[in-house]
């Protein structure tokens, strides 16, 4: 019994050795994985809308930092593409 | 987001578009990443709508972004509503539905998807092929450049609120 739990904690262990060093690759470096996982993923969320789904509206912000504008208001005679990003 | 550029040129006749800028991705006090060193993208996550509406400029204005362009306020509702964060991509149609979701960026940030869309509904818009590959001189050899990152809009990294 006691082999069989060195056995177990052995691959446990291979296995998160070998899923940080694919996790490293993918992100770039051990700090990226990180930085992923600490910064990236509380803020990742795939979300419920579907397509059909009525658009949900938002207040956003004009470029002078005073205007507010509706996203619903944008959304009456012809399709809206709606772009979401940042600088970085 | 030169993508998204091409496709606004194409289709600003038929679709209406909007940017909205949410909270940053790699700020410099959280995940900053090589790339932002090196093309001089270094900002920390803004704390005030003051601050993130001076990124926003900076942004259109380094870039002369053409799109329209609005900024999420600092209770993130767009962000939450959409799920927007990092980068994504959705088309609203005219009765206000959602037409087009986009995947969460990066990995599945793919605006060919909404070009599909606008091409399906408005028609393809061609673009010329590139050149042929075997004229083409290498620019380590010719001397070219590869397309400039803009230059520093400023050594200071983070807009000062006001």
């Amino acid at each position: 019994m006691n082999r069989f739990w060195k056995w177990i904690a052995g691959i446990f262990g291979v296995l998160l050795v070998a899923a940080f060093a694919m996790l490293s690759y993918m992100a770039g470096s051990p700090k990226d994985v990180y930085g992923m996982v600490r910064y990236a993923l509380p803020h990742m969320h795939r979300g419920t809308l579907k397509v059909g789904s009525d658009a949900p509206d938002a207040r956003i912000v004009a470029l002078d930092g005073v205007s507010r504008f509706h996203i619903r208001e944008r959304t009456h005679e012809r399709p809206l593409v709606l772009v979401f990003g940042s600088f970085t | 987001m030169g993508d998204v550029v091409q496709i606004y040129e194409d289709y600003k006749d038929h679709a209406d578009f909007l940017t909205v800028y949410v909270r940053e991705a790699h700020p410099t006090d959280e995940w900053q990443m090589k790339s932002n060193v090196k093309d001089d993208v270094c900002y920390a996550q803004p704390k005030t709508l003051e601050q993130r509406v001076a990124i926003a400029n900076d942004f259109t204005k380094r870039f002369k972004f053409p799109l329209p362009f609005g900024i999420d306020d600092m209770s993130n509702a767009a962000n939450d509503a959409y799920a927007a964060w990092p980068e994504r991509i959705y088309i609203i149609d005219e009765s206000g539905r959602i037409a087009y979701r986009g995947g969460m960026g990066p990995f599945n940030y793919k605006p060919e998807e909404a070009r599909e869309w606008l091409a399906a509904r408005y028609g393809a818009v061609k673009h010329e092929a590139p050149k042929s590959s075997t004229k083409a001189v290498p620019a380590s050899t010719s001397g070219a450049a590869a397309p400039a990152t803009p230059a520093p809009a400023a050594s200071a990294p983070v807009p000062a609120a006001k």
